[in-house]
């Protein structure tokens, strides 16, 4: 996977999925900003806050939405407009509604002889879906009566069940309980093993950790990140962090601190002591002892903000 | 056609409440008729007949059930996102949009033109003179031009449902009945003509407005034009993930 660079058409062509400075902007509001990237196997996650244009990435990859500028193909056609990239290509939407008269078998057969299948091996192949997806116990009900995670089952099931080998889920584990997660994770990561791209969405830094070999970071429309999800990580841990601190002397911790290299900025301000560092680790392991040597005891260390929203958004500000 | 798209359909529209529904609208049909017929006086039977096939049967029945089927047939899908389960797959757009007008069409046509075949032949206690058969073969004319009309709009709009009503009650139901201009954009009346034409009753049981060359006319190409630019539409449509 590359990112950002404009890579030579060979390579665009031989990419399994290709956006090429794609954007998508509706009316005055930019969804999608400029995105680059390819997926070649395996899986990659699109990690990302709600609404961030991660769907919207997916429904132009899945030739729902036409890119306002740029391109998106899929084996190297564009991804709108060319129904038989259907054959190659299996969608799990976000959206929950599934056909509720429809019995899990039948919604899976159903989908299987849209891709073209003939009865017969419709149904074979239907019957494996189902099976892969752990849904035998509920095949003959219909949908209308499931929960929330066995109808995203299902879906997975009609996604897959025509083999193919790209597969774009858009929040896949929404509504699973700890067991199906687990069990959709071992299925997915199996389905890689065999050469697919799978591509998935989440807003939840846990899933896309535990199951993508490559992530892909969304923020309001653009790549703030990508690469494999280590490096990612470390971008994250070792991003600015500002920390509040009380202690029994905050001028004097503060008038302390400043002569560390670790540190960035320091701040007295409403008797509350603010310190930014850009080096996490190596500012942890030292204030301890700088409060130690200035006989200052230190009473709370507190990080500001670790919500993942801001974690997004230094990425973005990078 | 494809079938598995049309199965699907067919179950999506046969809902049970929709059903009743317009069972219970073309029942209200046979009944008037069935009232007439045991304490009318039998005097008038062609000139009821017509008047009960037309009004409510033409002007109501008709364009009411092919609004309620051809609205859902395919714009339901599109607004509840099950829609994506049938784009995403190597079937033509064509094929969908063909498809889904034909059931549609069928639903509709079982459901209007049965009441009105039954009605008509208990008001006219018989054929009488080619009336019932004129208003049934009008009401399937209608109901496939109604169908495509609707089918159209649902892909266009997500106020189908109102604007389709809008114009069925105003435009033929009012302004129709006062400016005889708009009546070549009017397909009850479209209906009545070909009922006329069919039909070997007296003017004054059966007057159409249009003539019946005009009537087929505007009827086929008004049909063929929305539903070509439905299939266009249904080529072109784009189906956001998330609300921008």
């Amino acid at each position: 996977m590359t990112q950002g660079d404009s890579p030579a058409e060979e390579a665009g062509k031989r990419a399994t999925v290709a956006l090429e400075a794609a954007s998508r902007w509706y009316g005055n509001v930019v969804a999608v900003n400029e995105v680059s990237f390819q997926l070649d196997g395996g899986i990659t996650g699109l990690l990302g806050p709600n609404g961030a244009g991660k769907s919207t990435i997916l429904h132009m990859i899945a030739g729902f939405l036409a890119p306002s500028s740029g391109s998106v193909t899929v084996g190297g056609h564009p991804a709108r407009g060319h129904v038989e990239m259907y054959r190659h290509v299996g969608l799990v939407p976000e959206r929950e509604e599934v056909y509720p008269f429809l019995t899990g078998r039948g919604f899976v057969d159903a989908n299987a002889r849209l891709q073209g299948m003939p009865a017969a091996e419709a149904a074979a192949a239907a019957e494996r879906a189902i099976g892969l997806v752990e849904l035998e116990g509920a095949q003959d009900r219909p949908i209308g009566t499931y929960s929330k995670g066995m109808r995203q089952r299902a879906k997975v099931a009609a996604a897959l069940v025509h083999e193919p080998p790209i597969l774009l889920l858009d929040e896949p584990f929404n509504g699973m309980d700890p067991r199906q997660r687990l069990q959709m994770m071992g299925l997915l990561r199996r389905m890689a093993a065999e050469g697919r791209t799978i591509l998935f969405s989440s807003h939840i830094l846990e899933e896309v950790e535990r199951l993508a070999d490559q992530v892909l970071v969304i923020v309001a429309g653009r790549l703030a990140a990508s690469g494999p999800f280590r490096d990612i990580r470390r971008l994250m841990t070792d991003r600015p962090h500002t920390f509040t601190i009380r202690s029994s002397d905050d001028r004097a911790l503060a008038a302390a601190l400043v002569t560390e290299p670790t540190i960035g900025s320091v701040s007295v301000s409403d008797g509350q002591l603010m310190v930014g560092t850009a080096d996490f680790g190596a500012f942890s392991r030292r204030v301890a002892g700088v409060a130690r040597r200035s006989d200052i005891t230190l009473h709370e260390l507190l990080p500001t903000d670790e919500s993942l929203e801001s974690v997004f958004s230094y990425l973005v500000r990078r | 056609m494809n079938p598995v798209i049309a199965s699907i359909t067919l179950r999506q529209l046969l809902s049970r409440r929709r059903t009743i529904l317009l069972l219970l609208l073309g029942g209200v049909l046979v009944l008037v008729a069935l009232i007439y017929r045991l304490a009318g006086d039998g005097r008038d039977d062609l000139n009821f007949t017509s008047g009960l096939l037309d009004n409510l049967g033409l002007a109501a029945l008709m364009p009411l059930v092919a609004l309620l089927f051809a609205t859902s047939a395919l714009g339901s899908e599109l607004e509840d996102g099950t829609a994506v389960f049938i784009l995403a797959k190597p079937v033509s757009r064509w094929s969908i949009l063909v498809t889904k007008l034909a059931v549609a069409s069928g639903c509709s046509l079982v459901v209007t033109c049965i009441p009105i075949a039954v009605a008509g032949l208990i008001g006219a206690g018989g054929t009488g003179d080619g009336l019932v058969a004129g208003y049934t073969v009008a009401a399937a004319f209608g109901t496939v031009v109604y169908c495509a009309l609707f089918l159209f709009l649902s892909l266009v709009t997500g106020r189908a449902l109102i604007i389709g009503l809008g114009y069925v009650l105003i435009w033929e139901g009012v302004l129709s009945g006062l400016f005889a201009g708009t009546r070549t954009f009017s397909v009850r009346q479209y209906s009545l003509a070909l009922a006329d034409a069919v039909a070997d009753v007296p003017s004054n049981v059966l007057d159409a407005a249009l003539d019946l060359r005009t009537a087929l006319v505007m009827a086929v190409v008004i049909a063929c034009a929305v539903t070509f630019l439905a299939g266009r539409r249904l080529a072109r449509i784009e189906i956001a993930g998330e609300a921008a």
